[in-house]
């Protein structure tokens, strides 16, 4: 948190100064929020030939690192825009293919009778916004940012099926998603400060799978998209988690035979050692 | 404490897992048999997915079996040709029963067929070790001294060909039964994360005619093999044992056994087996509950494919 907050104010700094060189252009406007410290010569110097962007944005830490103490995150994501504006905040995790298995009824035994499959299902999915998305997106942007329901309506089925049905394996896919955090909300809340910083927690769950996922940022102004960054977030074990999962997808036989050995020499001498206490 | 298991991928606290550990190790220095069939059930319970449950317990068996093996060997208590042949059956079983797991795994079936299994088998088990402790029990209150009946029974399966002298266990029978008996116990290992101990013995009494005393020395040793047969198959075809998860519950299984072990010498062998075979029953009944009861939500998620 506290390089979070460094990062942050430096982030600030940053895009205080060359708005300020763009105020200088544009005419003149009191920043009442700029720190007393703020370096002299960067503003009197003559204005660069660089435009501002519109909206900027970091994450807490570069990448999630599933170690052996990972019990799952919060990222900070924060950012700062020109207002006026709103910002909607997309995190996406990487697509793939769901099977949901339906328990049904089968002489007094609940089995798992039913089952679909989807492709392009994301691994995880959080949309935050600063306003309400249906006010943001009264006017229609078009299709491209989505709630978690257009989302997941465009997730299409493997196989075919009574639309009906469909539906309600969808949303039973949903079901299980939520609850094991990984649509952490119907849509989250980006708080702004100062009318132009925002931020927002992603909450990560334990049980998140591995991939790039992808983090987006919109301003919108007027239900119009005006700006939109975006950047890779690298989800992933490290150490000695990376190593083990590695060995056990890469080399099962001798991952097995490393395992057989291991519980060979703990039992052994487990054995030994606790029988002469 | 909370520790991430890479193959489960998930967290998990430790001491629940080195609890569970302890108790299957309680178990098996009580029982002489390991503590696989509350563990497996036990861990799916708590969320591990069961085809990392079933397999990392199998990497847990063997640690559980050699140390319980090294005090058996020593005193001589293994009828070594025995074992070969139930082993032989086993290896076999168990290598049917991995693919079997496979297989059921891709429908996704497993849960439910490990389920129904355990129901069938424990209540069986627990049924029969009750009705026994229970017939003793009376017995030996009404008639103190019970004479000593033939060694054992003589059934139709002792007219099998194939015989073979078993000096270790004064057996002279067709090699065919404890290889079949390894071949069944080799498939449950396979499929239920067990080492099969509390059928086997109970089978190399009463089915075999084995003495006693050669009977949890000779299990060890076959399930010490089968077990490791298991944890290599599923490594190499599923990538399914986690070895963070098994050692924890190996670790917790060290300081169990010998607790488990002191335990047993101080109670009657009749109440010992009648609480076995009231735990046997208690973890049966909790699973059929699971499996009569409408679902707190029937959805689940099945395999997760990245498509390239």
């Amino acid at each position: 948190m506290i390089r979070a907050g460094l990062l942050s104010l430096s982030l600030v700094t940053a895009t205080l100064l060359s708005a300020g060189a763009l105020a200088q252009q544009a005419g003149p406007r009191v920043d009442p929020g700029a720190p007393p410290s703020l370096p002299g010569p960067a503003i009197e110097a003559p204005a660069p030939a660089v435009v501002a962007p519109d909206l900027v944005m970091d994450l807490s830490a570069p990448r999630v690192s599933i170690t052996s103490a990972f019990q799952g995150e919060k990222l900070l994501l924060f950012g700062m825009f020109d207002p006026p504006g709103e910002v909607v905040v997309v995190v996406s995790g990487p697509p793939a293919r769901e099977t949901v298995l339906r328990k049904e009824r089968f002489l007094y035994l609940w089995l798992n009778t039913g089952r679909q499959a989807f492709d392009d299902v994301p691994a995880y999915y959080y949309i935050a916004a600063s306003q309400p998305l249906q006010r943001l997106l009264a006017r229609g942007t078009g299709g491209e940012i989505l709630s978690l329901e257009d989302r997941m309506s465009t997730v299409h089925a493997a196989t075919p099926r009574a639309s009906a049905e469909l539906a309600r394996f969808r949303s039973g896919l949903v079901e299980v998603k939520r609850r094991e955090g990984l649509f952490p909300a119907d849509i989250g809340q980006v708080s702004i400060q100062a009318n132009r910083l925002f931020r927002v927690d992603l909450p990560f769950p334990s049980r998140l799978p591995e991939g790039v996922y992808d983090v987006r940022a919109y301003l919108l102004r007027d239900g119009k998209i005006v700006a939109a960054v975006s950047r890779p977030l690298p989800v992933s074990k490290v150490g000695f988690n990376a190593q083990l999962a590695g060995w056990a997808g890469r080399e099962g036989a001798l991952y097995g035979l490393g395992a057989i050995l291991m519980a060979l020499l703990v039992g052994w001498l487990g054995g030994a050692v606790v029988r002469r206490l | 404490m909370e520790i991430y298991l890479p193959i489960a991928e998930q967290s998990i606290n430790v001491f629940l897992l080195l609890g569970l550990g302890g108790v299957a190790g309680l178990l098996a220095g009580m029982f002489g048999v390991g503590g696989g069939f509350l563990a497996t059930p036990l861990l799916i319970f708590v969320g591990i997915p069961p085809a990392v449950a079933v397999a990392s317990q199998a990497n847990q068996v063997i640690a559980n079996s050699v140390s319980s093996l090294q005090v058996q060997w020593r005193r001589g208590n293994v009828d070594l040709r025995m074992g070969l042949v139930l082993l032989l059956g086993g290896i076999v079983g168990s290598s049917v029963g991995v693919t079997l797991f496979t297989y059921l795994k891709r429908i996704g079936q497993i849960d439910f067929v490990i389920a129904v299994l355990y129901v069938v088998m424990l209540s069986t088990i627990g049924g029969l070790m009750a009705f026994e402790s229970l017939r003793t029990y009376f017995r030996h209150k009404r008639h103190p001294e019970t004479p000593r009946g033939k060694l054992h029974q003589h059934y139709m399966v002792h007219r099998l060909p194939w015989k073979m002298r078993f000096y270790k266990s004064k057996l002279y029978i067709s090699a065919f039964l404890p290889m079949g008996l390894g071949f069944v116990i080799g498939i449950l290992s396979a499929i239920l994360g067990v080492g099969g101990g509390f059928v086997l013995v109970p089978a190399m009494i009463y089915l075999l005619g084995m003495p006693t005393s050669v009977v949890i020395g000779t299990s060890n040793f076959q399930v010490l093999f089968v077990a490791a047969n298991v944890t290599f198959l599923q490594s190499a075809t599923n990538g399914t044992v986690d070895v963070v998860l098994a050692l924890l519950l190996i670790l917790g299984g060290v300081v169990g056994a010998p607790v488990g072990a002191r335990l047993a010498a101080k109670m009657p062998g009749v109440v010992l087996r009648g609480l076995m075979a009231l735990l046997i029953l208690g973890v049966a009944a909790q699973l059929l509950v699971e499996l009569l009861r409408a679902p707190y939500s029937p959805y689940s998620l099945g395999l997760r494919e990245v498509l390239k």
